[in-house]
């Protein structure tokens, strides 16, 4: 491949030219480098058109994709397309990587190793959510994002650990490598790796598409939750060295998913798999059922995978059961002792949780200080999962007393000791009592 | 592909175990209880993960240490290598473990560490040459640590071992008797298997022997060149091996295990020749003059 040289400037293709000033990182289809255009850093990815099968067409699908703009924010997409070299060979520029953002790799391996410039050694930092409500809210973030490219009629491709950058203090996440995105049911080269590419693409018999993507999506998703390969237990690791016929059969032909209630022949192994035994032991069943459907008939019939519309559901609930308790301890509520119908208590401390019942939901949420809900909770139209609506605060004149927050832009009724509701205005709250009601409108809540 | 093609054939002789019994063994391999789901143990924080289970890839480098590299091509070799490891860091990410041990042969057959190290810990210990070339029993030695028992011992997945031999002159063993040994191990039959001839004297045709294709096999006649090779194969295998394997997309069959057998080692001959042929530095002084 005909590599850049630092110093060397690309033609863009209307006008300007691109300075490269250092390389980033190489992939699969060619180099990234740090390049300067129009007194502005970017980064410039510039293909290896050699490996590609058909670069022509894979160029005007880029075109294509610059042309419509990003799904939506969540994507760091592709900005200019530069001038096609005389032997065809091209590339294009898009937004670096903001600072606060480490890569999926970076969470999965736990760390992330800085290398030492003067020794040449590494130097391993801790890479890991800082709250248990950041990594939900990145999960909701990722599959939010794939809805979004999914409603736009594009597909992924190939959706891998690669293609994410988080950060894990909010749960932000920003969906990179966006060139491969194509129009569903087109393909322009790509295959993915077994392990993320879903079972029919790693056979040979289906390219990748929506379908295959909700695969995709939801190996990492597992990942990020379980830490683990959802086809990888005692049935694989018996073969001991992965060969590609091994790949095949386990990521093909043969996938075994390694909770699958029906197959027990490839569970994970202590000693190997101990985060995805530890977890799956924490989660609660609702979430457990919706990767078992995805890893077992979701398999054979990609019609049964779970949408992001569901998803985005199931973890926007997983995100109102956690609790942080006063003692330290933060959990989802299935790890709390359900002590009667309305309450949770904390299994170490023994602190008790009332809950809330809204009247869109079929299940309780349990209330603690500094526990918030989000616009999409009360709002029945709204996708608005990062805006907080509500919060449970302390009263600042009035120490130990609780009290809701409303921090939405919309007046609230809420029902008072004596019985009578009253009107509460953005900014101001009302204190959590036995009988409470509140009205948001649309949606109804009631302790 | 079955599990006794990965047997020890050391292990069988002495301890009479069955090759099935070498991968099926319930010490290693045992599905986890079921979980009692008691909610009072309080090792359960959700963001308290451990790094995901890695596959391993031991990267065996085999060097040739014999007096005729004394010099430039051992100063050149010694540098490169210190540089490489670095680039190598790079390519395992989140779903490999890379280790590497380096075989050196002249009159005698040494091992640069005791075991293979992790990548982010290697460290470099410069190579002195003198002796002769026992390439032969470099390959026994070889044969004999590739086995579950000895350096590719991890508990979970391995990928396939890169192995890459670096020459520059004719063995003084029975090289063929060696390669014998070791093309009975299936480590090596499903390994990325790669050469470098250093120089005029060493003979491509025994790399491919060595390799199973000439498409595997590059050489190098001067500094400049041996700088680039060593990077080319070392990092292009490295990539190959570290990763699984990424599938053709314009099958439009049902593909079967005959499609991608040794599809890695493919891929690498065709890396190589590619990468080989856009990096051609004629201007060094070769190896073999000036001296």
């Amino acid at each position: 491949m005909i590599e850049l040289e630092i110093g060397q400037e690309v033609e863009m293709e209307f006008g300007g030219k691109a300075k490269v000033l250092s390389v980033i990182g190489s992939g699969g289809q060619g180099v990234v480098y740090l390049v300067r255009f129009n007194g502005q850093k970017w980064a410039l990815k510039w293909y290896d058109i050699n490996k590609m099968s058909k670069p022509a067409a894979f160029r005007k699908n880029l075109q294509n994709n610059i042309n419509d703009g990003p799904p939506s924010n969540k994507f760091l997409w592709p900005k200019y397309l530069t001038k096609e070299a005389e032997d065809g060979t091209f590339g294009y520029i898009m937004e670096l990587k903001p600072e606060g953002f480490d890569s999926f790799v970076d969470i999965l391996n736990t760390y992330k190793l800085e290398v030492d410039p003067l020794t040449g050694r590494g130097v391993k930092r801790p890479v890991k959510f800082n709250t248990l409500s950041a990594m939900v809210t990145c999960v909701i973030n990722i599959v939010n994002a794939f809805r979004q490219l999914h409603r736009a009629g594009k597909s992924y491709q190939d959706l891998n650990d690669g293609g994410f950058f988080i950060n894990v203090n909010t749960g932000a996440v920003l969906v990179c490598d966006c060139d491969n995105i194509a129009p569903d049911g087109s393909n322009f080269g790509i295959g993915g790796k077994p392990g993320y590419m879903a079972p029919e693409v790693v056979r040979g018999i289906a390219q990748p598409n929506v379908q295959t993507d909700k695969y995709s999506l939801a190996v990492v998703l597992f990942k990020l939750l379980f830490r683990g390969d959802p086809m990888e237990g005692e049935k694989v690791v018996k073969d001991v060295c992965l060969t590609e016929s091994s790949e095949l059969k386990h990521y093909g032909q043969n996938a075994v998913f390694v909770y699958d209630p029906d197959d027990d022949s490839n569970r994970p192994v202590r000693g190997i798999h101990d985060n995805i035994i530890k977890f799956w032991r924490i989660y609660p069943d609702y979430i457990k059922e919706a990767f078992i459907r995805s890893f077992t008939t979701g398999i054979s019939d990609p019609t049964k995978r779970i949408i992001e519309n569901e998803w985005q559901k199931l973890f926007i609930r997983l995100r109102s059961e956690i609790i942080q308790c006063g003692c330290g301890r933060t959990n989802f509520s299935s790890m709390f002792i359900h002590q009667n119908e309305k309450t949770f208590k904390c299994p170490k401390c023994g602190m008790e949780f009332v809950t809330i019942g809204f009247s869109n939901r079929d299940y309780r949420t349990p209330l603690y200080l500094g526990c918030k809900f989000y616009q999409c909770e009360i709002i029945p139209e709204s996708d608005d999962f990062t805006a907080v609506a509500g919060e449970l605060v302390e009263n600042k004149l009035k120490p130990g007393v609780l009290g809701i927050k409303n921090c939405s832009d919309r007046q609230w009724k809420a029902k008072m000791p004596d019985g009578e509701f009253y009107d509460i205005a953005p900014g101001k709250g009302f204190p959590v009592w036995q009988g409470l009601e509140i009205d948001f409108g649309e949606v109804k809540a009631q302790i | 592909m079955s599990n006794e093609h990965f047997t020890e054939p050391e292990v069988n002789e002495n301890q009479n175990v069955s090759p099935l019994d070498d991968f099926d063994n319930a010490e290693t391999v045992s599905a986890a209880p079921k979980s009692d789901n008691s909610i009072l143990d309080f090792d359960d924080d959700p963001l308290s993960a451990t790094s995901v289970s890695k596959k391993s890839l031991v990267i065996f480098f085999l060097i040739d240490t014999s007096g005729s590299m004394k010099g430039k091509k051992m100063g050149e070799l010694n540098t490169v290598m210190e540089e490489l490891i670095p680039e190598i860091r790079r390519v395992g990410e989140a779903d490999t473990e890379v280790k590497v041990a380096v075989l050196t042969f002249s009159t005698e057959v040494r091992w640069m560490y005791s075991n293979p190290i992790p990548i982010e810990d290697f460290e470099w210990a410069r190579l002195r040459a003198s002796g002769v070339t026992s390439m032969g029993a470099a390959f026994k030695e070889l044969n004999h640590r590739m086995s579950r028992n000895s350096f590719l011992n991890s508990p979970s997945l391995s990928f396939a071992p890169v192995i890459f031999l670096m020459t520059d002159g004719y063995p003084s063993d029975d090289y063929k008797e060696g390669l014998r040994e070791l093309q009975t191990n299936s480590w090596y039959k499903f390994g990325l298997k790669a050469a470098l001839g250093i120089g005029q004297e060493a003979n491509d045709n025994i790399l491919a022997e060595f390799t199973g294709s000439k498409d595997t096999v590059v050489h190098a006649y001067s500094g400049g060149q041996l700088a680039q090779m060593i990077k080319i194969i070392a990092v292009t295998s490295s990539q190959i091996g570290s990763k699984s394997m990424t599938l053709s997309d314009d099958t439009g069959h049902e593909i079967g295990e005959e499609d991608v057998f040794a599809a890695k080692q493919k891929l690498l001959g065709q890396q190589i020749q590619e990468l080989v042929s856009t990096k051609t530095d004629g201007d060094d002084v070769p190896f073999d003059t000036g001296w």
